[in-house]
């Protein structure tokens, strides 16, 4: 139960920066998920927090007290991950009692408060009824709450999770989910959770984190970051379906502001058209939500033509994919309408509701 | 562009084992079938018994009306891709391309060309000199779609060719796929156990368990009209809430404290079939306040994602989850009512198929 800070961190392997000059600040007790597509940094960054890496500069501190030179045992970290990682020849009392049986935990307890601990987290985690079996006569779900539970034993300061609900099935992926909050609730540990699922990440994230290319791009509640996205990237990574971001040209038409895609000009609106004039430059990424476009003509909209360069269906709705000028929207079409790649097709939409982030930068504008 | 056609087809292993059994399967010309399983469902070993990697045990096996049972592989012009990519590490992924156009005599400018513009769709332009082993494994699984596909065969069979990609990658992927397939007009048998991938690069679905087709349809039929409780369970994220325990009477489902009102067709089939359990989709469950009609309720876990969130309950009929849009969720611990919609309950007989499709 402590407050994170990371300062500064820088890692390279070889000619290859996963990050430089990275920060972070966690709050006690906070769920923390970090998100982001692969060969971003963000199992790397856990990997530096639990000791298991080290970093090439910068410091991390727990409340306080830097522990850049603590090993990972002396760091007091419990760390679970996506493939379990438990002793096969042991029973799953002898994988809970592992951690208490270090040598850096040595005359720590007596074989009573052993016994009182494991009993304490067996029933947290609801595998009492399991604690003779062996590892290999244990479901997937199982199995994982043990690997929980092994990293809960020496009540840690600082939870570590690496993608702990990929590999289940469905079902137990979100009665997992809730599992891991009424845990956390109980337990009150800092949690960091590595995720690449968005939705797992929105559903549990006090705190969601988005990386990329070993940047943060936003961190803040999940409902903030997804509704509210700070950069061009986040913008286009979060939303199911995720938002269309384009890039675009600023100017005026008859006074007005617009943006020019190819040839056409999408009016911009008042609020965003001021916003609009706060980019030095012209060049500026517009990001559209999925309900801005439409099959056919609405109120305030701009006809586009494009051409259609993938169609899925996604949870009952066409998910079209449609090249204009050089651009690609994602249109969400309900219609049972049959389309081929190469279609040439028809859509409106209303930039006015969009979002607009700096061209070079891909800081918000407005 | 073949049209296929499995009539009774069964799998026996010499070990005595039943991998397919009794099978009837119809892929029409042109059309992107995918086949969607579990592990061990037999989805495999059908694929192999069409490429035929694998002899059958029973019935026939029909490539555009020629039975093809006891042809060889090389034969039936087909191209297959495979999860572990199988490229030959010794040659260039220019080599391991033209492979399939060397073997059958292509003249030298003609494979030239055909891999320039095979390479540039599936932009690995720049990697047609490396050895494959200086791919990645979506570079390398790129390579194996072009030599299957650069020969433009009667149809491609793939079993699982995204199984261990990145999502990202797979999603880019299966969007290619689907453009090859209908930029070469091809057939294409596809297997995956992923259901948005089968629901997405397919035209239709067939779900398979036990080494039986269960059901064949579109994704649509498979969520709204599922044939039985396995197709219920299997398909559908997160997944449809089973209640066992219900009873039937005077035409009202009861589950837990909630009764529901079934209209007269399905009222009166239950009095043919009386049902065991009961599936109502998450999506299909709405959240009321504590005084509202419906099965109570208590919100355990809310889960928002978005647009939509997941609301895991505990209710008298056991566990339930509701998908509604994030304004509608409830506070956790909150005493709720779930509401059902009688349209979308299914009911499963005895023998777990769907009482409202199952005839007799």
């Amino acid at each position: 139960m402590v407050d994170i800070s990371i300062t500064g961190l820088s890692k390279s392997f070889g000619p290859t920066t996963v990050f430089e000059g990275l920060d972070l600040e966690i709050k006690d007790g906070s769920y923390v998920c970090l998100l982001g597509p692969s060969g971003c940094g963000k199992t790397t960054l856990m990997r530096i927090i639990s000791g298991l890496e080290t970093a090439d500069s910068g410091s991390i501190s727990f409340d306080g007290g830097n522990i850049d030179s603590l090993t990972s045992a002396q760091r007091d970290v419990g760390l679970a991950f996506q493939n379990y990682a438990l002793y096969p020849h042991l029973t799953v009392e002898g994988n809970l009692r592992f951690p208490l049986l270090a040598p850096i935990q040595k005359g720590r307890w007596t074989e009573k408060e052993l016994g009182a601990r494991v009993s304490e987290i067996a029933e947290l985690l609801e595998i009492s009824q399991l604690l003779n079996r062996t590892i290999d006569q244990l479901s997937g779900g199982q199995q994982q709450r043990v690997s929980l539970g092994r990293a809960l034993i020496r009540h840690p300061k600082v939870l570590l999770l690496d993608e702990p609900v990929t590999h289940l099935d469905a079902r137990l992926r979100y009665s997992m989910r809730s599992e891991l909050k009424r845990i956390h609730s109980v337990m009150g540990t800092t949690t960091i959770h590595v995720t690449h699922d968005q939705q797992e990440a929105m559903a549990m994230a006090d705190q969601l984190v988005i990386m990329r290319n070993g940047r943060i791009e936003q961190a803040a509640s999940a409902m903030e970051v997804y509704s509210n996205p700070m950069t061009s990237f986040v913008a286009g990574f979060l939303g199911d379906p995720p938002r269309s971001v384009i890039s675009v040209e600023l100017g005026e038409s008859d006074g007005k502001p617009v943006a020019a895609l190819g040839g056409v000009l999408l009016p911009l609106g008042e609020q965003l058209g001021a916003s609009s004039a706060k980019g030095g430059d012209r060049r500026a990424f517009l990001a559209l939500p999925a309900r801005v476009f439409s099959t056919v003509e609405t109120e305030g909209s701009v006809e586009l033509q494009g051409t259609v360069c993938a169609h899925e269906m996604i949870e009952g709705a066409q998910r079209i994919v449609i090249e204009i000028a050089g651009q690609r929207v994602n249109l969400q079409d309900h219609s049972d309408r049959q389309v081929s790649n190469g279609d040439k097709v028809r859509l409106w939409v209303n930039a006015s509701e969009g979002m607009l982030f700096d061209g070079s930068s891909g800081l918000r504008l407005n | 562009m073949a049209r296929v056609k499995l009539t009774n087809v069964g799998k026996v292993y010499p070990n005595g084992t039943s991998a397919v059994r009794d099978m009837n399967l119809e892929i029409r010309q042109g059309e992107f079938l995918c086949v969607l399983g579990p592990s061990g469902c037999g989805k495999s070993t059908t694929l192999r018994m069409i490429a035929g990697l694998e002899e059958v045990s029973s019935g026939t096996i029909e490539i555009d009306g020629e039975n093809v049972v006891g042809m060889p592989s090389r034969e039936r012009d087909i191209a297959m891709v495979f999860e572990n990519y199988a490229l030959y590490p010794h040659l260039s992924v220019f080599d391991n391309i033209a492979m399939p156009l060397v073997a059958r005599r292509t003249p030298k400018p003609e494979i030239r060309e055909r891999i320039r513009g095979m390479a540039e769709s599936l932009g690995i332009t720049e990697h047609l000199r490396k050895r494959p082993s200086r791919l990645s494994g979506g570079q390398r699984q790129r390579v194996a779609l072009a030599r299957a596909m650069i020969r433009r065969p009667k149809m491609f069979l793939m079993d699982e060719p995204l199984g261990h990609l990145e999502e990202y990658l797979r999603i880019e992927l299966r969007r290619e796929i689907r453009s090859l397939h209908e930029a070469t007009g091809g057939t294409t048998f596809y297997i995956t156990h992923d259901q948005e991938e089968a629901a997405a690069v397919s035209d239709r679905i067939a779900v398979m368990y036990q080494g039986e087709i269960q059901q064949t349809g579109s994704m649509a039929d498979l969520i709204e009209r599922p044939a039985n409780r396995f197709v219920a369970e299997f398909v559908g994220e997160p997944p449809i809430n089973v209640f066992e325990g219900i009873s039937v009477q005077e035409g009202r489902l009861e589950i837990g404290d909630c009764r529901i009102p079934l209209n007269t067709d399905l009222s009166d089939a239950c009095r043919l079939q009386p049902p065991g359990s009961a599936g109502i989709r998450p999506a299909r469950l709405s959240v009321a306040g504590p005084d509202s009609h419906g099965l109570s309720a208590v919100a355990r876990s809310v889960q928002p994602m978005g647009e939509w969130g997941a609301v895991l309950c505990e209710t008298p009929a056991g566990e339930a989850t509701a998908v509604v849009p994030s304004a509608a969720l409830p506070a956790e611990d909150a005493r709720i009512k779930l509401v059902v919609d009688p349209d979308h309950v299914h009911l499963f007989d005895a023998r777990a198929r769907n009482i409202r499709f199952a005839g007799n």
